[in-house]
């Protein structure tokens, strides 16, 4: 049984169609790259999964279960974290406190919770920066921060929207190398990114989605050489 | 259905001064995102400024107004200028909280040079309501709807017809691509302020005649102003029109077919329920 | 050295009205304390979770009201009417927590502002349950001994041992939530909602709980200004003006933090009943002007800014 299932997921807002028809399966373990153009509905399916937005139609399947209308942090407790295409972190707490926050959800004392946040933000790179605050950080380490807040909830599946927006090369890839780690340790994920060549080498699959649609859905190697995808990404030639 | 008519005329006129305080908030918070507690109490100043015209220099308070108004305006820039200009920049809650201080300052500022009796305002030509088709018309009140109808439409050509009018609208919708496309937002930001303000103390003058004046009378209006900018949609001036007229009439019929001292409390049930359901307005024009 | 502070302020509090008796200055301090209960209770809402409220008097009528009726019409003392109240207060604050926080932060505060004006007008009119615009008068307090003494309702003083008492317990709560997980995620909730939603924390059911627990300390406030003054009517205790001078004293004091409330209330009260004593009217205006400071240059409030100073971190 696949770890998600997206059946079908579609989202009008008033006449605009973001999302039609969405359908693709996630397999535990693996990578799945989300693609597509501008607009395409990336971050809106994002957003359908997790809760943030209802759809229209359609449903979503965690473990055979459908988690359609519930609430963000229900979903987070069934085992789905998220990322933000723009960091969200508690800006006037400390590292620290950020990550010990998401790790409460698992362990309600204090000293327990600090604990498992220690443990992952030293895992991420950001044990030295504990007690800095959020706001004092580098993008690049705010990303992790992101990443390792979303961690502390123990999820099963894990949703990175754009981690590597706004990163220089050697940024790209450290954090192609730990999304790669984050999998082996068991986390499944679904990550929407621009920078192609990350998400084509680090992706077990890739679903490509163009105007709200599904375009293709295979491995990373067919899916540059599919002619729909081209044209959605670099428009026809003109004959 | 004379009971009807003779309601609904005095909620009409009575809700053309409610819209003409309604645009001049819904134009600050439209511009600038200020949510400005302070409103109603410039109302109050409106209606003392007419009091002491008539109490010490025997002018008709319809025709203060046009003192009063460029006096409000130039408070308003000062207000602006001077005072809430820093605060703009620390968000719309800490903005919220420095006009309720303004809100409070000036309001017991008031109380404390004059007092705190009820006050009114009698006009020898005001004594006997006319009676267009047997429905009864207070005489100031009907002045007042008059006056307030000719501001608007000053008003709405100002806005439409002039650069500076224009700069406000375009504000008031996208600060951002305004200001790329040379609107000088800060100027913008003073003249709205100045505007509004001057607006909420004309009403004041207007209104003075027909009500009882207090210095806290800015505390419920400011409440009411609320309701009105939040019905019509937060931003939109047609929408502040609407907005006050509608509240003028439920408030009136609320009066007659429900009962007098509930009649407030509707106007809020009805904010409430806009807020939560239709939050960008009854017309679904303002930002929520 | 540090340690004995607490203690020694608490002695202090405990002895307060032996060392200055004169009546004048027992109310002062009696009503100092009362604001610091209702600072404390806005700053749990206010200052932790990040929501403004502008109608948190409807919790302080509230509790004034349950006090008031229960002692009037059924005779139970107000020591046991004002915790009750403080319940009363707390129960009501669950509806209007869950409409309320459907809205974000001014539409928020608007929304609690038009909750309050509503309850104020059906305070108003509901004349058989609250007597209306008349309102409600206690003639005597019920006879009573404390350890063997009849307590002399006409001296001000076990006023403000009550008083006290409800203080310190205002406090302590403020601190002990705190140190709890519903604090932390108050603090989150208070940062960034939606982040806060994305880590598994209920947000409804988290700003329901500090709206219940800060409506409940307004409540007992507002209990004990029933027994205190004596009378109450709806103007009196569920006016806008109250709900305002609470954001003041929380804000003035310090949002966030354990002893802002107190600060804010020794201050702004202090100097508010001063004024009021020598020029009768307009002492709000020192509230207006304290405000405008303080969002200007303080906004961490005056205590925000000393214990930084001081290097405490309540």
């Amino acid at each position: 049984m696949a770890l998600l299932k997206v059946e079908g997921l579609t989202k009008y807002f008033g006449g605009l169609r973001a999302v039609h028809g969405l359908s693709f399966e996630v397999r535990s373990g693996e990578i799945l790259g989300l693609i597509g153009p501008n607009g395409a509905g990336k971050t809106t399916a994002f957003n359908l999964i997790a809760g943030f937005i209802r759809p229209t139609g359609g449903q979503v399947l965690l473990e055979g279960e459908n988690i359609v209308g519930m609430k963000p942090y229900a979903v987070t407790r069934k085992g789905i974290a998220r990322t933000f295409q723009i960091v969200k972190p508690f800006r006037k707490l400390t590292v620290l406190e950020n990550v010990t926050l998401a790790a409460f959800m698992r362990f309600p004392s204090r000293g327990d919770a600090e604990a498992e946040a220690r443990r992952i933000l030293e895992r991420m790179g950001l044990g030295a920066k504990s007690l800095a605050l959020a706001t004092d950080l580098t993008l690049s380490e705010q990303k992790r921060l992101e990443i390792a807040r979303a961690l502390a909830t123990g999820p099963k599946l894990l949703l990175l929207d754009e981690p590597m927006s706004g990163l220089n090369a050697t940024e790209i890839e450290q954090a192609s190398l730990l999304v790669r780690e984050i999998c082996k340790e068991g986390v499944t994920i679904i990550w929407v990114e621009h920078v192609l060549k990350a998400i084509m080498n680090s992706s077990n699959r890739v679903v490509v989605i163009n105007q709200g649609e599904k375009i293709a859905d295979a491995s990373p190697g067919e899916v540059v050489e599919n002619p729909e995808v081209i044209a959605a990404y670099l428009g026809t030639k003109r004959a | 259905m004379e009971t009807f008519i003779q309601s609904m005329v005095s909620g009409l006129l009575t809700g053309s001064l409610y819209s003409m305080i309604g645009v001049g908030l819904t134009v600050i918070f439209g511009v600038m995102r200020i949510i400005n507690m302070a409103h109603g109490d410039m109302v109050m100043l409106g209606m003392y400024g007419a009091f002491l015209s008539v109490a010490f220099l025997k002018i008709d308070p319809f025709v203060s107004i046009l003192v009063w108004f460029p006096i409000a305006f130039l408070l308003g820039a000062f207000i602006y200028r001077f005072l809430l200009k820093k605060i703009v920049p620390g968000g719309e809650l800490n903005t919220l909280l420095y006009t309720a201080g303004l809100s409070l300052f000036i309001a017991n500022l008031v109380l404390f040079v004059g007092t705190g009796d009820y006050r009114t305002i009698k006009l020898k030509y005001a004594i006997m309501p006319l009676r267009p088709f047997g429905i009864a018309v207070p005489i100031p009140l009907a002045i007042a709807f008059g006056m307030a109808i000719l501001i608007t439409i000053v008003l709405y050509w100002f806005l439409v017809r002039t650069d500076t009018g224009r700069a406000i609208r375009a504000t008031s919708q996208e600060p951002e691509a305004a200001s790329l496309m040379g609107v000088n937002v800060d100027r913008t930001a003073i003249v709205t302020f100045a505007l509004g303000t001057a607006l909420a103390a004309g009403a004041g003058v207007l209104l003075a005649p027909s009500l009882y004046l207090y210095p806290t009378v800015g505390e419920i209006l400011v409440a009411k102003c609320f309701v009105i900018v939040v019905l019509g949609g937060l931003g939109s001036v047609p929408g502040a029109i609407a907005g006050g007229l509608l509240l003028g009439v439920v408030e009136s019929l609320g009066a007659v077919y429900v009962s007098v001292p509930y009649k407030d409390a509707i106007g809020f049930v009805m904010f409430l329920l806009v807020l939560l359901f239709r939050p960008s307005g009854l017309f679904g024009v303002g930002k929520s | 050295m540090r340690k004995m502070v607490v203690p020694l302020a608490i002695l202090l509090l405990l002895a307060a009205p032996w060392i200055v008796s004169d009546p004048f200055f027992v109310h002062l301090m009696i009503m100092v304390l009362m604001w610091t209960v209702l600072g404390a209770s806005w700053n749990i809402l206010g200052g932790f979770t990040g929501q403004v409220s502008f109608g948190h008097a409807t919790f302080l009528g509230a509790g004034a009201y349950t006090t008031m009726i229960l002692y009037l019409k059924l005779g139970i003392a107000p020591w046991y009417g004002i915790p009750i109240g403080g319940l009363a207060a707390a129960l009501i604050a669950l509806p209007i927590g869950v409409i309320c926080f459907r809205l974000r932060g001014p539409y928020f505060a608007l929304s609690t502002l038009a909750v309050a004006e509503i309850v104020r007008l059906v305070a108003l009119n509901w004349e058989s349950l609250t007597n209306g615009p008349v309102g409600l008068l206690i003639t005597t307090l019920p006879d009573v001994t404390f350890r063997g003494w009849m307590i002399d309702w006409e001296n001000k003083t076990p006023f403000y041992y009550i008083i006290a008492v409800l203080a310190l317990g205002a406090i302590a709560a403020t601190y002990k939530m705190s140190r709890t997980r519903l604090g932390a995620y108050l603090l989150a909730i208070r940062e960034d909602i939606d982040s806060a939603e994305a880590i598994g924390i209920n947000t409804v059911q988290a700003r329901v709980a500090a709206l219940a627990l800060s409506a409940f300390f307004a409540g007992v406030a507002g209990g004990f200004y029933a027994m205190y003054f004596r009378y109450i009517d709806p103007d009196a205790v569920f006016s806008i003006a109250l709900s305002v001078e609470m954001v003041f004293i929380a804000v003035v004091g310090g949002l966030t933090t354990i002893v802002g409330p107190l600060i804010g209330a020794v201050v702004l009260v202090t100097f508010g009943e001063t004024f009021r004593q020598i020029l009768l009217v307009g002492h709000l205006i020192l509230y207006g002007i304290a405000m405008m400071l303080a969002i200007r240059y303080m906004p961490e409030g005056i205590w925000g800014k000393l214990r930084l100073w001081l290097g405490t971190r309540y």
